[in-house]
């Protein structure tokens, strides 16, 4: 019956997308004494999250539809296709981690009155540092999936959403570190 | 592919973007190749700059569903004591999500292939499909967030942090609270987009997960806050 079939489906990647948001949260919770010293990472937090995911799942699917058409093989040499993709997302993501920066600081000085700009380095660093993860790791896995004769589709999704939680509070932590 | 078929597939990606030209529709129709493949070329062709074409057209999307999920962040920053000092609360955070923001992906996609095949008409609450769909998506909500609920206070326990029967049921009670309100707006969010943007003959994949996700997320926030606000 399709309602039990997409119940199993959906419960299934749920779990497995869930366990990897709860362990986001515990490595979250470890470094509470370092993220308290930045304020307005709290703001800048959700949506940094959102947008590795948002990023991350369209390349995925842009290169899966790509590779279905046959527009592109599933190679990293002489790939016009792949190459546009990867400096598209890497540049998406520079851009829009420096924005969201800006407008945490901006957010928290007008709303909590706290003058710290710190948070716009640390968003470069942090979006620096996932790109270097999440990118490859989405390429890679994409491809995998498709040689073994998977649609990456159905996978790619909850995998991305998952991996860039945790490769996205790593990448903070990093910056953190370093600021 | 015949050497006539590679001639008009060559023609296809040498058109001008964003130009309907008829040869599409007439290769479409003479030669089978579906629409999208046809789209695909046009839009990825040898002349067209693969990585400036992803940057314009998915730029503005991103900026708008990151800056309103920053907003959200604003009603978390404002709980930032509480949040700090009660650590399954800020276990709960990523989880919350990630699960919400699964659950947008899901329902739009979902809506928008029943859109496409009928499933779904302008008559949309009498479609069985989506009563199905509305229920597999509730039922998995509630079993989720007992389990992040559950598995937070877990983790935050396991990490040294003295967890009461209060507190537990507090933040079970905010994990299926905050998760049944939203499965309801990501529903209502989905169907009034979907069929907006299906109306205006575009292509619901591209405008409605981001904004299904980005509106959950922020709402997912700020009812976050106000539980927390509530019960801490």
């Amino acid at each position: 019956m399709a309602f039990w079939k997409d119940f199993d489906e959906i419960l299934t990647a749920e779990m497995a997308s869930t366990a990897g948001g709860l362990l986001a949260g515990t490595l979250l919770a470890f470094i509470t004494n370092k993220i308290e010293l930045i304020p307005a990472l709290l703001i800048f937090l959700p949506g940094f999250l959102e947008m590795r995911g948002n990023i991350s799942g369209s390349l995925s699917a842009r290169l899966s539809s790509a590779l279905f058409l046959g527009a592109t093989k599933p190679k990293i040499r002489k790939n016009r296709i792949l190459r546009g993709n990867v400096a598209a997302a890497l540049f998406l993501v520079l851009l829009v981690s420096v924005i969201l920066g800006m407008a945490a600081f901006f957010m928290n000085m007008v709303f909590f009155g706290i003058f710290d700009y710190r948070i716009i380095y640390i968003a470069f660093i942090a979006g620096m540092l996932s790109n270097v993860i999440e990118v490859p790791l989405a390429v890679f896995t994409t491809f995998w999936l498709f040689r073994h004769g998977h649609d990456p589709n159905n996978v790619m999704g909850p995998y991305v959403t998952t991996t860039g939680d945790i490769s996205s509070i790593i990448a903070i932590f990093i910056a953190i570190v370093i600021i | 592919m015949s050497h006539h078929k590679k001639k008009l597939l060559q023609r296809v990606t040498k058109l001008r973007r964003h130009e309907h030209h008829p040869v599409l529709h007439h290769v479409h129709r003479k030669y089978g190749i579906s629409r999208r493949t046809l789209f695909y070329m046009k839009e990825y062709g040898p002349r067209s700059h693969v990585a400036h074409v992803i940057i314009r057209e998915s730029v503005k999307i991103l900026i708008i569903a990151s800056i309103i999920s920053s907003i959200g962040g604003i009603s978390l920053q404002s709980m930032g004591d509480k949040i700090y000092s009660i650590v399954p609360l800020l276990i709960l955070v990523p989880a919350m999500n990630n699960m919400v923001g699964d659950f947008g992906c899901i329902v739009s996609s979902k809506f928008t292939t029943m859109l496409y095949l009928g499933k779904v008409g302008q008559k949309w609450w009498r479609s069985r499909h989506l009563h199905n769909l509305f229920f597999v998506i509730l039922i998995t909500s509630f079993i989720m967030s007992v389990f992040i609920g559950v598995a937070a206070s877990v983790i935050a326990y396991w990490q040294g942090f003295s967890l009461s029967f209060e507190v537990f049921l507090k933040i079970l009670t905010i994990a299926v609270f905050s998760n049944l309100i939203l499965v309801a707006v990501v529903f209502c969010v989905s169907i009034i987009g979907g069929l907006g943007i299906y109306g205006k003959k575009e292509d619901p994949n591209n405008f409605l997960i981001p904004i299904a996700t980005s509106v959950a997320d922020l709402l997912n926030l700020v009812i976050f806050a106000v539980l927390v606000g509530m019960f801490f």
